[in-house]
């Protein structure tokens, strides 16, 4: 089990499965405040690719959450876009 | 890596124009409108940038613009997935490098 | 201005754009890809009538028929916002805000990841990354490579990759644990590829499937799974080896694998080492709905989908006015369900656009009939329980949106 603590769970920000079970395990944290807590999810990708790992961890930690209960949140912009375009409409 | 010139279903890749690029500073070929990311793996390179902060390297991992791991500096601009973009005649790539990270030490330190 | 906005030029956003263009609307398709097609340009395969279904040709005839009908078509543009603007939508792209009153988001899906120690090393892909490389680019992604999770998605481009002459040594499940949740169990990968073995698109996938039928062997088929696995197109599957890590130093040198009891826990003293110059992770495939989220469509979590799913009519529609679905961001299925299913959300938005009066009832008719014909001929079923998860969501369609009033002029469909 010692080589999973040490998994990449979220590549951009590069945070472990072992911090994510720890902090997880610790506050018994909400999807979104795991993300607040780690940075998990809130890198270069926005967590295009470790958010549904990062679900099924407050799944398997949390009782009684399933899958289905975590909301799916997405924040605008969900690509990445230079600032001059998204100022582009306040000019 | 090889390209795959003749495929027993696809057919024969026809012949499309060769284009020269740089990537850190040394000149490669690719094809004409091929990706950066698909040029570069034609040439046999794998790793495209580093993690800013660790150094661990980084390659291609979804190739249709989702995961960001492919990004790199093309024509001095910053952060271009190189799974997206097409290779373009004398285009100066880069690959992503480590940064400094002068407040997390000064933050560990206290 | 433009009246349809197509986000995905995937095979259900060109139906889609053909459709309400052959209605008469002026239709822009967006896509970030740099050329049109979406996940349809990977897909090869061999039908049951031995016919194969070329994705490349598929798009090209879709594409060459959108262009007919003057659509506008733009690739490497990237939509990243979607709001509500009165009765018309504002869609924030890179080249700029376009702003229409119908937009139909046709995203397609995006593959699970599977987190597993050195998956960051260059070299280890999305088993999707491979496709789109090889099949796409034409530019081979190794010269010997493991396939990590075996489901249909991973067949088919295993097949897709040898026939590019790409060398797939193995296929091995991910470790067990909370990170690869079914896919690291042999007994629920098995009855899953039970389920997609009748449906084998090609031979390979039916001469697997053979011993895979017997209930016998179900039963006690992983206690008795041979341990050189079962070939697959001539590659071992081996569902009682699991992937422990993939090492290198600067690239994938190989993956440590060990052996597994039939429950998918690892054996220890079993660990050995298989070389390889690439990894594929195939975790399967999940409705990519980012756009419908930040728009606010309400979703549904429907496993037998895929996962969550925005809320949406058998018409296509969402409950925002103006916004409608289609392809896999409803739920996963082959190319061929999101083509009928791009055309049938086509059609819905000509009809509340007020397009071509009495014909248009009976063209959407049709176009959803054909959404159920071609189900239930389906060559590839990615989830077995579909039909359920489809009628899930009507229901759920039904109980929220439905006002009783609408029974009596509408014509319900059977």
């Amino acid at each position: 089990m010692n080589s999973n603590e040490a998994i990449v769970v979220c590549r951009c920000e590069e945070v472990t499965y072992g911090q994510l079970r720890t902090t997880a395990e610790e506050h018994q944290c909400t999807a979104r405040e795991i993300k607040l807590r780690t940075r998990a999810g809130m890198g270069f990708c926005g967590g295009r690719t470790c958010r549904i790992p990062l679900d099924r961890i407050i799944e398997d930690v949390l009782p009684n959450v399933s899958q289905g209960d975590i909301p799916l949140k997405y924040q605008p912009p969900i690509r990445p876009v230079s600032f001059g375009t998204v100022g582009e409409k306040n000019d | 890596m090889t390209r795959i010139m003749d495929h027993p279903i696809l057919g024969k890749l026809n012949d499309r124009k060769a284009i020269p690029f740089t990537f850190d500073g040394k000149t490669y070929e690719a094809l004409e409108n091929e990706t950066v990311a698909a040029a570069l793996l034609a040439n046999g390179i794998r790793t495209l940038r580093i993690h800013e902060e660790s150094g661990t390297p980084r390659g291609v991992y979804c190739n249709i613009g989702h995961c960001m791991e492919c990004r790199v500096t093309v024509n001095d601009q910053a952060n271009v997935r190189a799974c997206l973009t097409v290779v373009e005649q004398h285009m100066v790539i880069e690959s992503g490098k480590q940064h400094p990270t002068i407040v997390k030490r000064m933050v560990e330190q206290q | 201005m433009m009246d349809v906005i197509v986000i995905g030029a995937g095979p259900a956003g060109l139906a889609g754009a053909i459709a309400s263009a052959n209605s008469g609307l002026k239709v822009i398709v967006i896509d970030e890809f740099i050329k049109p097609g979406g996940r349809l340009i990977g897909q090869l395969h061999q039908e049951r009538s031995g016919e194969w279904w070329n994705g490349i040709e598929e798009s090209e005839r879709l594409h060459q028929e959108a262009i007919t009908l003057s659509v506008d078509i733009r690739c490497g543009v990237s939509v990243y916002n979607l709001e509500k603007d009165g009765d018309l939508w504002n869609v924030h792209t890179s080249i700029g805000t376009i702003t229409v009153p119908f937009v139909l988001i046709a995203t397609g899906a995006a593959e699970y990841p599977i987190p597993l120690p050195g998956w960051t090393l260059p070299g280890v892909m999305s088993i999707g990354a491979a496709q789109v490389m090889t099949n796409v680019h034409r530019v081979q992604v190794g010269k010997k490579g493991i396939i990590v999770g075996a489901n249909i998605l991973a067949f088919a481009i295993l097949n897709e990759l040898q026939l590019a002459g790409i060398h797939v040594d193995r296929i091995v499940l991910p470790e067990k644990g909370p990170l690869s949740g079914k896919a690291g169990e042999p007994e629920e990968v098995m009855k899953s590829l039970l389920h997609a073995a009748h449906l084998a698109p090609s031979p390979l996938l039916r001469i697997g499937s053979r011993f895979m039928k017997n209930d016998w062997f179900r039963k006690t088929g992983m206690k008795f799974f041979p341990k050189n696995g079962v070939k697959v197109n001539g590659t071992p599957l081996l569902l009682r080896k699991a992937a422990i890590e993939v090492i290198g130093m600067k690239q994938v040198e190989g993956v440590r694998v060990a052996d597994t009891d039939a429950n998918g826990t690892i054996i220890p003293g079993t660990e050995t080492v298989y070389e390889a110059d690439f990894v594929c992770i195939a975790g399967g495939l999940y409705p990519l709905a980012e756009l419908a989220a930040v728009a606010g469509c309400p979703f549904q979590f429907i496993h037998e989908l895929g996962g969550h799913v925005p809320h949406h009519s058998e018409t296509m529609e969402t409950p925002l006015e103006g916004l409608f679905v289609a392809g896999n961001i409803t739920g996963i299925e082959s190319g061929k369900i999101a083509i009928a299913q791009g055309t049938t959300a086509g059609y819905s938005i000509a009809k509340h656009a007020g397009k071509c009066g009495a014909v248009i009832d009976e063209q959407l008719n049709q176009a959803i009939q054909n959404v159920r014909l071609i189900r239930m001929q389906a060559a590839i079923q990615f989830n077995p329980d579909i039909e359920s998860g489809r009628r899930k969501m009507s229901e759920l369609w039904e109980k929220l949106y439905e006002k009783p009033a609408n029974l009596h002029s509408t014509q319900k469909l059977g």
